[in-house]
C-alpha cells in the first residue's frame, strides 16, 4: 500500500518524484489510465508553479497528498510561498499567431483542461494549498 | 530524458532531434540549447520525433515554441530572467503551422497536451519518418 502523503524540496528534480508517487497512488487506488495521465499533466504544471512563481527557486517544501472519494481522485499541493490563487488566475489568449504568443503561461490553462475542478485555500500557516479534482469513473 | 541527434538530407538538409524519456521543467533547456546548437552548424530545419517522449509538460511546449521561434530567425528571450517575457513582434495574422519545425509521432498523451494548450495547431505532425522529411 502507498503511503498517502510525501513531503519533498522544491526542486525541479523533484517533479518527477512527485508525478512518480502521484502515478503510484493514483494506480493504487484503481483510477483508470487516462484519469491518472490527465492528473499527472494538471500537478506537473501545479508543482512547476509552485517552484518557479511560488517559492522562487528559494528553499521550500512540498507536500503531496493523494486520495479518492466516491468517483473523484483528488490530489492536494500544500507549500508555504507567498499566497497565490491560481483559480483566479485569467485565461490566456490562444487566438493568436505563434509569433505573437507569450512564451510559457499555459501552466494554469493546462491544470483547467486536465481536471474537473481545481480549489485553492491560503492555511493557517499563510501558505497555499491548491486541492485538484479529477473523476475516475 | 535524453536528446539523440542526427542529420538527413530531403530537399533540405533536416535534423532529428529524438527526445526520450520525459520532457518537463527540469530539462526542457537541454532541448532548446540542443536546437541553437544545429542551429548554429547551419541547420534550418528541425524534425522533433517525440515517438519516444513519454511525458511533456507546458516547459516542453516553451521549448518547441522557442525552437520555432529560432528557426524563423528570432532571438531567444532569456529564460533565466522569468516566465513573463512578452515577444514583441510585428504583429501577423498568419496561424498557418510552422515550416521549419515540425514534429513526428507523438504519443496520444503528448498529442493531447498540444491540443488543449492550443499549439496543435501550429505544427505539422507527421506518423511517417521518410514523409516527414520529404516534408520540408
Amino acid at each position: 500500500m502507498v503511503a498517502r502523503s510525501i513531503q519533498v524540496s522544491a526542486q525541479v528534480s523533484n517533479l518527477a518524484v512527485i508525478r512518480h508517487f502521484v502515478d503510484e497512488r493514483a494506480t493504487d487506488l484503481k483510477a483508470n489510465r487516462k484519469a491518472i495521465e490527465d492528473m499527472l499533466q494538471a500537478v506537473e504544471e501545479a508543482v512547476a508553479n509552485i517552484i518557479f512563481h511560488g517559492y522562487r527557486y528559494r528553499p521550500g517544501n512540498i507536500e503531496v497528498e493523494v486520495w479518492n472519494e466516491d468517483d473523484m481522485l483528488l490530489v492536494r499541493l500544500r507549500d508555504q510561498a507567498p499566497p497565490f490563487d491560481p483559480t483566479t488566475f485569467p485565461p490566456p489568449d490562444l487566438t493568436f499567431p505563434l509569433e505573437q504568443r507569450r512564451l510559457g503561461g499555459l501552466g494554469i490553462h493546462l491544470i483547467r483542461k486536465f481536471t474537473d475542478r481545481m480549489i485553492h485555500r491560503m492555511t493557517s500557516e499563510g501558505g497555499n494549498e491548491l486541492t485538484l479534482v479529477k473523476k475516475i469513473k | 530524458m535524453n536528446i539523440k541527434v542526427s542529420h538527413t538530407q530531403g530537399r533540405v538538409p533536416v535534423a532529428i532531434l529524438a527526445v526520450q524519456g520525459d520532457l518537463d521543467a527540469s530539462n526542457y533547456q537541454e532541448l532548446i540549447a540542443q536546437a541553437q546548437q544545429v542551429y548554429n552548424a547551419g541547420t534550418r530545419h528541425i524534425l522533433v520525433d517525440l515517438g519516444n517522449t513519454l511525458f511533456v509538460s507546458s516547459s516542453g511546449l516553451v521549448a518547441l515554441h522557442s525552437i520555432a521561434l529560432l528557426l524563423k530567425g528570432e532571438r531567444l528571450p532569456n529564460l533565466e530572467n522569468g516566465w513573463a517575457t512578452i515577444r514583441a513582434v510585428e504583429p501577423r495574422s498568419d496561424s498557418s503551422p510552422q515550416q521549419y519545425i515540425k514534429l513526428l509521432n507523438p504519443q496520444s498523451k503528448v498529442d493531447r497536451v498540444l491540443e488543449k494548450a492550443g499549439l496543435k495547431e501550429f505544427f505539422e505532425i507527421h506518423t511517417d519518418l521518410a514523409k516527414a522529411i520529404a516534408s520540408f
